[in-house]
């Protein structure tokens, strides 16, 4: 087994536990806590496909300041005894992982029969520099998808405004009734 | 017959574990009654589809997926903190989130 | 890692010593400290248990060693035990990405190999260094949340809120440095800046530092570091005239001493930065490193160079020291308005006054 695959299934290991880990764990903390390390298998994973740049991203702003701003809300909370973590009923959650069950047996199905993604290999011996990939992303960003970017600014400054509006209206969402 | 080859890591490897991943997130969504454990499901789900498209971009060697993948990260910083800002103000008044809170979401 | 047992060998040994070399130098650290705040407030520090107090550290061990183990009394045990572990692991990957000095190239055994001066060569390095260094938040929040204390919940949503905030100002204060430089790879920053400054078509005799071309962001990245090792006029986390010891409240002995060391690996990497951004890295201002190199051979060269990249380490980890011990606490609010109202503005500016600058250079 060459050092790739070993590196491959650890992250995937790591990955599927820790997300396991939120969903199964009724103290939302811990389960913030088990999405920051599932967070960082995935950076992981990107490093191990060559999107050095990506994986960096990830650290920062998802495990760093998204997940931070995660775990801070639950503590300003503190719910450490939680009415209710999972929802009830029998054949609503039997509906529920049938679904979800069906949907993942699809997706699955489709990707073991098709047989052009068995054909794609990779880069294979030419081995690309981070810098590299890093720059034509940087032109792709700048001059293809240019709009998209600028809608994203557009996008982030709306939520900005919202979400400091949305938690400064006085007792919450429906002072009214 | 399907054969399964375990050893040669390819593009399928990485879309079975993102589909895996997905599937959690899916579920926590699905399951969970607290909002704040909902939303981290939506996390895992943007996460398992952002590793689809780094897996494509490095197997048919283009760029394009990767930034998508960016597009996806601002979206879900954005997301999160929409989120948790109706969280906030949700708790705010039944010193709870948890979702049955939101039948009272009216008018 | 190499190709063949000696290059893994020699590979692994160095990340070993990498990290060595940040736990090593806490408790000189914490010397100089002592005997710095004694100096700066006309006390004397330290200095019955040998010459000049230095062997105090040594006898601080092994108290810490013996120390009676503490552990609050809540079904919090998993989260307690791992805080003080992954506070040292930010500022021990960070620090193994920074080039510390040039390559050395030597033979074994009739084969030609060539060794970087640094823990592992990442392409992306400021990126790497900005994601690992984030993730510093949660050895506070983890111990702010295992230790089932008020106070060092407290602690915890401080530190978190804080370093969210300045993270920003630190974020945007590095543009800039991507801008002038043209690169994320630490290895090209550094080279960049080992020849003379050149103004208006004229060489001077000043070195072609990055201070030169980002004054306001080296002011800004100094403040933001600060803010986010946690130290003085920033410590807000462990204030400890308002929230007795913050996060560190509940934890004493090894564990403590686990947080001090990554606190005080985290002011090393921070120094390291500032000096590889910002003041040539291992430059030797009078010399190039090839001069070196074909006076004294590689071997002898890398070593001088790793000597000043340490010293200038060494004066700005002094500052931090010196700005401890001189300057009072912020208050909270003042603390935000620092962040989100004065650097946030200054470092937008800072980086479109350089993009465009850079920009019209360039065309």
């Amino acid at each position: 087994m060459s050092v790739e695959v070993a590196l491959f299934y650890g992250l995937s290991f790591l990955i599927i536990y820790f997300g396991l880990g939120v969903l199964m764990n009724p103290n939302p903390i811990k389960a913030a806590f088990n999405l920051v390390l599932t967070m960082v298998g995935v950076a992981g994973v990107f490093f191990h496909l060559q999107a050095g740049f990506l994986g960096g991203v990830q650290l920062a702003v998802y495990a760093g300041a998204v997940m931070v701003l995660f775990v801070m809300v639950l503590m300003l909370f503190d719910l450490e005894k939680e009415r209710d973590a999972f929802s009830e009923g029998f054949l609503g959650n039997a509906l529920k992982l049938i679904s979800v069950g069906l949907v993942v047996s699809l997706v699955i199905n489709s990707v073991l029969l098709s047989s052009d993604l068995q054909s794609a290999k990779g880069p294979g011996a030419t081995v690309v520099k981070d810098a590299e990939i890093t720059k034509k992303l940087a032109d792709l960003i700048f001059t293809e998808y240019i709009f998209a970017f600028e809608i994203l600014g557009v996008l982030l400054l709306l939520v900005a405004i919202g979400a400091v509006a949305i938690s400064r209206i006085k007792g919450g969402t429906h002072a009214n009734s | 017959m399907l054969t399964v080859d375990f050893m040669n890591v390819g593009l399928n490897h990485y879309l079975v574990l993102s589909a895996i991943l997905f599937v959690i997130g899916m579920l926590t969504v699905l399951l969970r009654r607290n909002l704040i454990v909902m939303l981290m499901g939506i996390e895992l789900m943007l996460n398992a589809v952002n590793i689809t498209f780094v897996a494509f971009s490095h197997f048919n060697q283009m760029v394009n997926g990767q930034v998508m993948v960016f597009f996806v990260m601002t979206i879900a910083a954005a997301e999160a903190a929409v989120g948790l800002a109706i969280c906030v103000s949700i708790f705010k008044r039944f010193k709870e989130v948890n979702i049955a809170l939101f039948e009272n979401l009216r008018g | 890692m190499g190709s063949d047992l000696i290059e893994i060998g020699i590979n692994t040994a160095k990340l070993l010593v990498i990290f060595l070399m940040m736990v090593q130098i806490v408790p000189l650290l914490v010397w100089v400290e002592r005997r710095g705040s004694a100096f700066i407030q006309n006390r004397f520090g330290p200095n019955r248990v040998g010459p000049l107090g230095l062997t105090q550290l040594l006898a601080d061990a092994v108290k810490f060693l013996f120390k009676e183990e503490f552990v609050p009394d809540k079904n919090r045990r998993f989260l307690f035990y791992a805080a003080p572990v992954v506070a040292l692991i930010p500022g021990a990957l960070a620090f193994a990405a920074i080039p510390l000095s040039i390559p050395i190239e030597i033979d074994i055994m009739g084969k030609s190999y060539k060794f970087l001066f640094q823990g592992y060569e990442v392409g992306i390095g400021i990126v790497f260094v900005l994601g690992v260094s984030s993730l510093g938040a949660y050895a506070l929040l983890m111990a702010g949340y295992g230790s089932n204390n008020k106070y060092s919940m407290f602690g915890a949503l401080r530190a978190s809120a804080q370093m969210i905030s300045y993270e920003l100002a630190l974020g945007l204060s590095l543009v800039g440095i991507l801008l002038v430089f043209n690169t994320f790879d630490f290895q090209q920053i550094i080279d960049s800046q080992l020849t003379n400054f050149v103004f208006m078509g004229t060489e001077t005799a000043l070195p072609n530092w990055g201070i030169l071309y980002q004054p306001l962001g080296f002011i800004l990245f100094v403040v933001a570091v600060f803010a986010e090792t946690n130290r003085l006029p920033f410590d807000l986390p462990e204030a400890e005239s308002e929230l007795v010891a913050g996060y560190h409240t509940e934890y004493g002995g090894i564990k403590m001493n686990m947080f001090y060391i990554g606190e005080y690996g985290h002011m090393l990497v921070a120094s390291a930065l500032i000096v590889t951004f910002y003041f040539g890295g291992y430059d030797p201002i009078f010399w190039t490193p090839g001069e070196l190199v074909a006076t004294y051979g590689n071997v002898m060269a890398a070593l001088l160079l790793h000597v000043v990249f340490l010293t200038k380490v060494g004066l700005f980890l002094w500052i931090f020291i010196w700005v401890r011990w001189t300057l009072p606490r912020f208050r909270y609010d003042q603390l935000m308005d620092l962040g989100w109202k004065t650097m946030l503005p200054w470092a937008l500016a800072n980086t479109i006054i350089t993009a465009v600058v850079a920009f019209w250079l360039r065309a």
